[in-house]
């Protein structure tokens, strides 16, 4: 019909037009390289007296001290400018992927480990080594751990934010309850102190783990409890970060098996399965179970006087197994390459923002210490350890001697890659299978090896 | 048509020419931005089904062809996920329809509570569906859930239930916290439907002595089959596109139980960084979608067209 | 039985029925409000105590003044170390949800009332395809189109600006506003319209002075629909707001939510307020939803 001739070829017009109007606005495709944004460089004499303004994007936790920290660094720097912007933490990773993408990477921003090496291969990462090296002048204050979470490709990215340390916890008045005086040494003697706890009726599921799909802190604590039963690294990965852990009797055999055995005992919260961070420090805090793993930082929360019955007796154990080492993370303050393609009266500041953030100023850490001090963040600079402001503080909830020997035999998260992301969200519903019985053990560990090698591959 | 009648009347040119121009004036505003917002971003998501595209590599994207729907297709989470989408769909439209019609039918009559009825039913729509969702999961929590708590307390349970934490429940979960959220909705669409049937029809049926429930059947449902239509459509794309609340209740766990289709093209994208493969499933969904509705349509519609009346 | 206590014993029914819904559909919301004025350590006892034993405004004080509640405060340390800071912002996160929201409804009124009235009663070129283009445009799943939205409000340089959220609303809630108002626009009769017509008004005119007066409740109902689902909108409001000057309220309260300092109380009275403007606009509407929505689907 001729009608439907009309029809079409009046849709097709409008297209080509809207299209061509769309096209000569000059929508910048997402895969225009953002390199196309460098501009030439101002000519710095007669900017000088000009702030720069560089935009900061955070994850949104304590913004009332990180702004108060940018206006005492505008005090000491009045020529850089530092506009605050913030995502929540649950969305920081996937709006700042989504930015990169449109190429709109802001200069400063906060990194972190397990995010490191994705977005340092895509270039949406500089390295401040390469720009600053007097950067590596802090390598030496640094845990290993945290220096190895900011390394990628043998150069630095970040100066740490805070670093912490993933931690075993119990509620000792409970533990006393059931007559034991001192933290389970072992897995058995979780399984064993487990079992006279529910037995006593003292907690019905003495584990909770937060394990929800959820959770990106799951995979921390997993590694850390296969960490704690493995002596060495290659726990889970060689050095070619090829799969070591899929075979029977590894660390990471033990710990699923462990995990699922514990679940059909009904030792380990089956709700754990859907259990985030929030909800775990709650369900603690109200005295359901008396063993859990957690980042450090929770601590502070965990013992809050007023915050229920159990406040102040939550202690830090070292991570049971044979060797007792854990997981240590860090994030951290980063650069884009947008900060180079400002110029360099840009990347003075940037240099002045990073170093009064994350290094020391007049000798002090005085912003990683202020984090420590008021929020009860752990941190990677280990002379911060002998500070008496940081003892007297760490002290209101926790031992200090404890959190540095834990702190000592802390590591980086192995297989930290590209893809380590994507892997780690497949993990997390094979593991839930192990423990569920949909699948055996050793078939969620072939899964995990097999994706993996399927992801290198790529 | 009237156009016509009025055209025939002598006018200047100008005014017949703004007749002309008058429809595509008055809808211009909108096509405008409509067409900023999809012409270019769905042209976009079509042409980047088709290369590789990982957001990694910025400027390595060779063409794939169909690679993308492959991959996506044969990836380890297609087929389940499909499955726990079809359950989740059909169990909320289900759900929420026969929920919705319950509450219509309970605020349709005289009783005492009816008004108070009317006056709260609005109220989970009001609810953006990340706070519906927190909400929920809080309610259920199994160690300080209010639930529980009341469960508890008058005795039916023994011990608390970790209700987002077994599949099957996980699932019975999320499909009462989408009742919940969208049955406000659907009942208001049914009041509305049910206030347009003539009483005459009802008087009519029970002089020739039918049952309640046979009027129900024979003179309700029938004339309440255009909402049927719209409510079916509007919450089966409802239904299958949910994400907020299953990213905040349930993370698509356990083990994945939870995990609906739309959620992995969001996790191609931001998790995996694979914009080729999430924006592939996504034009899957899309078309699942149309499917449907196009089904529906053929099902449902009655005899007059619904668009151009 | 006679029919009389059949009738009685069935009226108990219903009513008991109807109690048990109503307490489904406000119970959490009523949890919620409770909570809000409940002590942290009371609201995780097991089992809760449905009334708060010590209900207390200090969560309130803190949204609104800043003052600290006292079971925050931590003995020797500072004190607004242990409490979520960004509970602070919720006034002026909902505050921008409002703003939004409300321009997003001006707008859908105006522009929606337009388009809808010429889908529904001329006939031109491409009209069909218009308009199931404009239904059809909603189809994709938004995911896929995030990033490409970012770039192009980007591009206009428009990031974190009011603007920004409005135009994305306006493309999500405009196709329903216009399929919806063409559906109740049919339902009207043209016989008046006709009559002004012949009086030599101009199409315009007759939408104005004729048909928007009879069209009422269905306005009020595309009004509503366009209110709640900017006011709820979550995925691109956390995409494209950067800061507090637009950040609204899903996204603030899901931030808070995600961070180890929030506590239930906390998050309570974020939901609580948030609350607010809707159901006052709920409880508003209630009458000329049910009648708007009874004209449009009659399907003429």
């Amino acid at each position: 019909m001729s009608k439907v001739n009309q029809r079409s070829i009046f849709l097709v017009f409008a297209l080509l037009l809207i299209a061509s109007l769309i096209v000569a606005c000059g929508a910048p495709a997402a895969e225009a390289p953002p390199a196309e944004e460098v501009e030439e460089p101002p000519p710095a004499e007669e900017e000088a007296a000009e702030p720069v303004s560089l935009d900061f994007v955070v994850w949104a936790y304590g913004l009332d001290v990180i702004q108060d920290n940018i206006n005492n660094f505008q005090t000491a720097n009045p020529n850089c400018e530092i506009n605050l912007q913030n995502y929540g933490w649950l969305d920081y990773h996937d709006t700042m992927v989504g930015r990169f993408a449109a190429g709109d990477p802001p200069p400063l921003l906060y990194g972190s480990d397990h995010w490191l090496q994705e977005w340092g291969s895509a270039g949406w990462l500089d390295s401040i080594s390469d720009n600053f090296p007097q950067v590596l002048d802090y390598d030496d204050e640094l845990a290993p751990y945290a220096l190895q979470g900011m390394t990628y490709e043998d150069e630095i990215y970040g100066l740490s934010y805070y670093a912490d340390t993933i931690d075993f916890v119990y509620n000792e008045e409970q533990l006393a309850e059931a007559g034991f005086d001192s933290p389970p040494e072992s897995w058995q003697d979780v399984w064993d102190m487990s079992v006279a706890l529910k037995e006593q009726g003292i907690t019905d599921y003495p584990l909770i783990l937060a394990f929800s799909q959820e959770e990106g802190a799951s995979i921390e604590a997993m590694i850390s409890m296969i960490y704690g039963r493995h002596q060495g690294s290659g726990a889970l990965f060689d050095e070619n970060n090829n799969p070591t852990f899929n075979s029977e009797g590894t660390a990471a055999y033990e710990a699923i098996e462990w995990l699922r055995e514990a679940y059909e005992a009904e030792l380990f919260d089956p709700a754990s399965l859907t259990t985030a961070e929030l909800d775990q420090v709650a369900s603690m805090q109200a005295g359901a179970h008396t063993f859990t793993i957690l980042p450090q930082y929770n601590m502070a929360a965990l013992n809050l006087p007023d915050s229920g019955d159990y406040a102040g007796s939550f202690m830090i154990g070292l991570m049971p197994g044979d060797s007792h080492a854990t997981v240590g993370y860090v994030r951290f303050y980063a650069m884009t390459p947008e900060a180079e393609n400002m110029g360099p009266a840009a990347m003075d500041c940037a240099w002045k923002f990073l170093e009064y953030f994350g290094g020391k100023t007049d000798n002090e850490y005085t912003v990683v210490k202020r984090w420590a001090v008021e929020n009860g963040l752990g941190f990677a600079q280990l002379p911060l350890f002998e500070d008496p402001d940081v003892q007297e503080a760490f002290g209101q909830w926790g031992d200090v001697d404890v959190i540095a020997a834990q702190a000592e035999l802390a590591r980086a998260k192995e297989g930290l890659t590209p893809w380590f992301g994507t892997w780690d969200v497949f993990t997390r519903a094979e593991i839930h299978k192990a423990i569920l019985g949909q699948q055996s053990t050793m078939d969620t560990l072939n899964n995990m090896a097999d994706y993996w090698n399927e992801l290198a591959t790529q | 048509m009237t156009q016509q009648q009025v055209a025939a009347k002598p006018k200047r040119n100008w005014a017949i020419l703004s007749q002309r121009i008058y429809p595509y004036l008055s809808i211009l505003p909108v096509a405008i931005v409509i067409a900023l917002f999809a012409i270019y971003p769905i042209l976009h998501a079509v042409r980047m089904s088709f290369y590789q595209y990982i957001l990694t590599r910025p400027n390595v994207h060779p063409f794939v062809g169909l690679g993308n729907f492959v991959n996506v297709i044969t990836s380890y989470y297609f087929k389940e996920s499909i499955q726990v989408t079809g359950i989740y769909t059909a169990a909320s439209v289900v759900g929420v329809i026969v929920y919705g019609l319950g509450v219509a039918l309970l605020m349709n009559t005289k009783i005492r509570l009816s008004t108070p009825l009317k006056l709260v039913i609005l109220l989970p729509w009001a609810l953006p569906a990340v706070v519906s969702g927190l909400l929920w999961k809080w309610i259920l929590n199994s160690d300080f859930g209010i639930l529980n708590g009341i469960l508890y307390s008058v005795g039916l349970i023994d011990n608390y239930i970790p209700f987002l934490a077994i599949p099957s429940l996980a699932k019975a979960s999320l499909v009462m916290a989408f009742i919940w959220k969208e049955g406000p909705l659907v009942a208001i669409f049914f009041l509305a439907g049910l206030q347009l049937i003539p009483h005459e029809l009802y008087e009519a049926a029970r002089i020739d002595g039918g049952t309640s429930w046979k009027i129900f059947r024979n003179v309700t449902l029938p004339l309440l089959r255009p909402v049927f239509l719209v409510v079916i459509v509007y919450e089966t794309m409802t239904a299958i596109l949910t994400f907020d609340t299953i990213y905040v209740m349930t993370g698509g766990g356990p083990a994945n139980s939870t995990a609906l289709i739309s959620w992995f093209a969001y996790a191609e994208i931001f998790k995996s960084l694979n914009l080729g493969n999430g924006v592939a499933l996504a034009i899957i969904i899309a078309m699942i979608t149309l499917v449907l509705i196009i089904l529906y349509l053929r099902v449902l519609r009655t005899e007059e067209s619904t668009v151009t009346g | 039985m006679n029919p009389k206590t059949k009738e009685s014993l069935n009226k108990f029914f219903l009513n008991l029925l109807a109690l048990i819904l109503i307490i489904f559909i406000v119970g959490p919301l009523i949890w919620v409000a409770i909570a809000s004025i409940q002590g942290e350590g009371e609201l995780l006892s097991k089992p809760q105590r449905i009334f708060p034993e010590n209900p207390t405004l200090a969560n309130y004080n803190y949204v609104f003044t800043g003052k600290i509640p006292t079971s925050v405060e931590v003995k020797g340390q500072l004190v607004r170390s242990r409490i979520s800071q960004e509970a602070r912002l919720i006034p002026a996160a909902l505050k921008n949800s409002f703003i939004v929201a409300t321009a997003v409804m001006g707008i859908n009124l105006i522009f929606g009332t337009l388009g809808a009235y010429t889908f529904s009663r001329l006939r031109f070129r491409g009209k069909i395809v218009t308009f199931n283009f404009f239904l059809g445009s909603r189809l994709i799943p938004v995911i896929a189109v995030a990033i490409p939205y970012y770039v192009i409000i980007q591009t206009m340089g428009l990031l974190d600006t009011y603007l920004s959220l409005i135009l994305v609303y306006l493309v999500i809630t405009l196709p329903f506003t216009i399929w919806f108002l063409t559906l109740y626009f049919n339902g009207i009769p043209e016989d008046f319209e006709d009559a002004a017509l012949i009086d030599g008004c101009s199409r315009f005119q007759a939408l104005v002075r004729i048909v928007l007066p009879m069209a009422l409740p269905g306005l009020v109902a595309a009004a509503a629909f366009a209110f709640m689902a900017s006011y709820n909108e979550f995925l691109f409001a956390k995409f494209l707001t950067q800061s507090i000057a637009t950040q609204t309220g899903p996204v603030l309260i899901a931030a808070i939510a995600g961070n180890p300092d929030a506590s239930y109380t906390l998050i309570s009275v974020a939901i609580t307020l948030g609350l607010i403007p809707p159901i006052i606009l709920a409880l508003v509407l209630h009458r000329w939803l049910t009648e708007g929505l009874s004209t449009s689907i009659t399907f003429r």
